[in-house]
């Protein structure tokens, strides 16, 4: 047979021991009990979920069941969960754990999740799931406790890191894995010398990514599944999207679960997305046209004009930071174009798109979420709307974990708006909230899905309402129209431009807009340039709907 | 484990460690814990150190377990039970803690002509572990006739048709052993190893096969270096410890029996 063989000695021993004594000996009813509750401990089958068993007050989805039986009976226990955003990859990997917890195949366990998210998990796994994970404060936690969730960054350093590769983990889950792409980092070659038994890595957007990425997150998986990085690079170095190849698709779909919204029976609460349009003022007109003559400005040192634009767009503050930058980087001399701008903006008194949030939000009389792109537009937008009587929390992503919780909290029980900047999308849960306002759009359509995400997801019952402010006659209205009404991003399945884009290899979309916008040399120039973009991703829909046929048909 | 079959586990575990109870119905039940079975279940070392130190009077805590949610439980402060919550296994822990050794003496059933000669038999209930990335566990019961050396399979079962009793029955007497409790628990354990010797071995030979697969696919991986990084003979290690098959035998409980021979 060969396969070692373990022998409990302890029972043996301690039995001869009360021979000898003579007792003390429990009675038959408690000698039944305890073999009865072993019974009831003891898993069956190799196959099969014990979890949801256990677990009988939680609402487990279909698809996460399926997800947690081929992790456990096909993955041998290693997978990249990377299910669309708001489908319960929490749950998932919850499960999962439980699972291997009850089959006693894993005692100790680290989760390493975004800080800002440290105290959600350990609040679901020991509530959902009775896990009793420890949020890591003091770094004796590593030693004394069992199942520690930990921010990566605290993780990483010493003197954690040492005591860390001590530890035996049978587990390791790593939450917002997309962020281990790239190979030459700290957190990567941390995470590539944990001892990795099982390991769950969780991640909503693997498929935007190159396809060196995919190789990167997949090695530290498993490394070899994907081959050497020298024959992948010969294999596979001409591909540029792992859709595009039907080989590797099917090798990286042995080591990744991707659900969709589409394919889940669940019923989502609707969308409804409604564009806004500004007018500005004249004082901030005369503004944004001082910004735009920039282009044809010279002087020392480089900036981004599109940056610019789109912060006038914004507030008068977050360009005033901008220029401000570039002043003192002028030293004495200050350029004319950029005296000019600093004038423009000192004639500016009104702000016309916070006046219309100002009017939408008093209509809407509920709790609303604002994101911005910039945090002087976060700071002049909470001291406004407090001028106007109404409360608002500030959220950002360097804030620190208790003070994002507590900022959440705050948010649900005392504030009506909640002011996030970009990093404040990622990884907080804000289901009792149905109305987003998108102070400005961002440019990759991805961000924006992360943003709804944090509204519309599992746990929505109402539904969602979404206003997209631009300011006619700017970038804004150009974004707005060319992207957001043309490909009618909003009406999509979410992941399906996300694939669309893979296919054309437009994952840089944000690059090709750019180069649209600033570097036509006419208006005529650049609309073309915007046509061909919404072409080409017309082309790739019709490819993917008809390439869905096919595989319909065989 | 079904509601009902939780309800009627913890209601034995209370009744067999002398606990009374104050409210039984189907849906809940309100249990006076004795201060021994406090100290084993609530977790309250400083209220004890404190009464034991300044001679108090103890008040055992009484527990409200609810097993049905219904109109009447949702108003009761109490603790629900289900399979999974804390509470159970923790019962579980303790019925196991304290249902481990035990020596029984069969009584007849009718009065006898005589004297009754009781044999000595060892029982023991056995979990065998099948582990390598998954796991299966299979409970096994078996007895030796520390006379004769006869082993039987399914023994708890056949000492639940008879009736047991912690003391030595009127006119029954014990014969001593021929083989003594150390050697029959070896005896067990060689029939043990025989028995999983006799088992089928595919899931193992599958979890080799699984091994190997990805320590080939890791040895690939660093197949151009010279000198293998540190985190390849990481990785190894981790591998070894997912796939590597091992059995586990564990003992739940076991004893001393002594009974009536049996007729043919």
């Amino acid at each position: 047979m060969n396969i070692d063989l373990e022998m409990d000695r302890t029972w043996k021993e301690e039995f001869l021991e009360r021979v000898e004594k003579d007792g003390p000996w429990a009675s038959w009813e408690m000698y039944e009990l305890a073999l009865e509750a072993a019974h009831h401990l003891i898993v069956p089958e190799f196959d099969g979920l014990q979890a949801p068993k256990h677990l009988p007050h939680v609402t487990i989805l279909p698809h996460q069941l399926e997800v947690a039986r081929r992790v456990v009976e096909e993955m041998n226990g290693k997978a990249i969960l990377a299910d669309e955003v708001g489908l319960g990859k929490t749950i998932e990997a919850g499960l999962i754990l439980k699972e291997y917890m009850i089959r006693g195949l894993v005692k100790k366990a680290l989760i390493l999740v975004p800080a800002s998210l440290v105290s959600q998990w350990v609040r679901e796994l020991n509530e959902k799931f009775f896990i009793p994970a420890v949020q890591q404060k003091k770094s004796y936690v590593w030693e004394q406790c069992d199942i520690v969730v930990s921010s990566i960054d605290t993780a990483k350093k010493p003197p954690h890191r040492d005591i860390i590769y001590e530890q035996p983990y049978d587990m390791i889950i790593i939450d917002e894995a997309h962020k281990l792409k790239n190979n030459k980092t700290k957190n990567y070659e941390f995470v590539q010398n944990l001892k990795k038994k099982f390991c769950l890595l969780l991640t909503a957007t693997p498929i935007q990514n190159r396809i060196e990425e995919i190789f990167n997150l997949v090695s530290l998986l498993k490394p070899g599944h994907l081959g050497s990085a020298e024959q992948f690079a010969n294999t596979y170095g001409k591909t540029r999207a792992v859709q595009a190849n039907d080989h590797l698709k099917a090798l990286v779909n042995k080591v990744m679960i991707r659900n969709r919204r589409a394919d889940t029976p669940i019923e989502w609460s609707k969308r409804h997305v409604e564009p806004v349009l500004i007018e500005f003022t004249d004082e901030e007109r005369e503004l944004y046209e001082a910004v735009k003559a920039l282009r044809h400005a010279s002087f020392a040192g480089s900036f981004s004009l599109i940056t610019l634009l789109r912060e006038a767009c914004s507030s008068r503050e977050a360009l005033f930071l901008t220029i401000k930058n570039m002043i003192d980087k002028c030293g004495e001399a200050v350029p004319e174009p950029l005296e000019r701008v600093l004038e423009k903006i000192n004639a500016v008194t009104t702000n016309s798109k916070a006046e219309k949030a100002l009017e939408l939000i008093r209509s809407i009389n509920d709790k609303v979420i604002i994101f911005t792109e910039y945090r002087a537009t976060q700071l002049y937008l909470q001291w406004f709307l407090k001028q106007h009587g109404i409360s608002s929390v500030p959220f950002r992503g360097g804030f620190r974990r208790g003070k994002k919780d507590w900022m959440q909290e705050l948010f649900k029980h005392h504030a009506q708006v909640f002011i996030a900047t970009e990093a404040g999308g990622e990884g907080i849960n804000l289901q009792f909230c149905r109305h987003v306002i998108n102070y400005d759009l961002p440019w990759n359509p991805m961000r924006l899905e992360q943003r709804i995400g944090r509204v519309h997801r599992l746990g929505q019952t109402d539904d969602v309402y979404i206003y997209n402010f631009a300011v006619k006659q700017t970038v804004e209205e150009h974004i707005l129209t060319l992207l957001y009404e043309k490909i009618r991003l909003f009406e999509r399945v979410v992941g399906e431009l996300d694939d669309i884009l893979a296919k054309m290899n437009l994952t840089n979309l944000e690059h090709y807009l750019e180069d649209a916008i600033v570097h036509s040399r006419s208006e005529g120039e650049m609309k073309i340039k915007m046509e061909n973009i919404i072409a080409m991703i017309e082309l790739a829909e019709q490819l993917r709907r008809e390439g869905g046929q096919r595989h319909a048909a065989t | 484990m079904q509601q009902h079959e939780i309800r009627r586990f913890v209601e034995r575990y209370f009744t067999a460690n002398g606990c009374a109870l104050l409210e039984a119905h189907d849906d809940y039940l309100t249990v006076q814990l004795t201060a021994e079975m406090d100290k084993e279940l609530m977790n309250r070392p400083f209220y004890w150190h404190y009464i034991e130190r300044t001679g108090g009077v103890p008040q055992p805590m009484q527990l409200t377990l609810i097993t049905r949610a219904n109109e009447r439980t949702d108003k009761l402060k109490g603790e629900r039970l289900h399979f999974g919550a804390p509470r159970l296994h923790q019962l579980f822990r303790s019925a196991q803690k304290r249902g481990s050794f035990i020596r029984l003496y069969e009584e007849p059933n009718a009065p006898l002509n005589g004297n009754a000669a009781l044999h000595p038999w060892l029982g023991m209930n056995v979990v065998i572990s099948y582990e390598c990335d998954r796991k299966k566990d299979e409970i096994v019961s078996l007895g030796i006739h520390l006379i004769s050396g006869t082993i039987v399979e399914s023994f708890h079962e056949r000492l639940r048709e008879r009736r047991l009793t912690p003391k030595i029955p009127d006119y029954c007497f014990t014969i001593s052993p021929l083989i003594k409790p150390r050697s029959g628990i070896g005896r067990l354990e060689q029939y043990i190893e025989s028995r999983i010797g006799a088992d089928d071995h595919t899931w193992a030979e599958e979890a080799r096969r699984r091994w190997a697969d990805d320590l080939a696919l890791l040895d690939e991986f660093y197949k151009d270096c010279e000198e293998k990084p540190e985190c390849y003979y990481i990785e190894k290690e981790a591998l070894e410890k997912q796939y590597k098959p091992r059995i586990i035998v564990s003992i739940v409980n076991g004893g001393l029996f002594y009974l009536l021979p049996r007729q043919p």
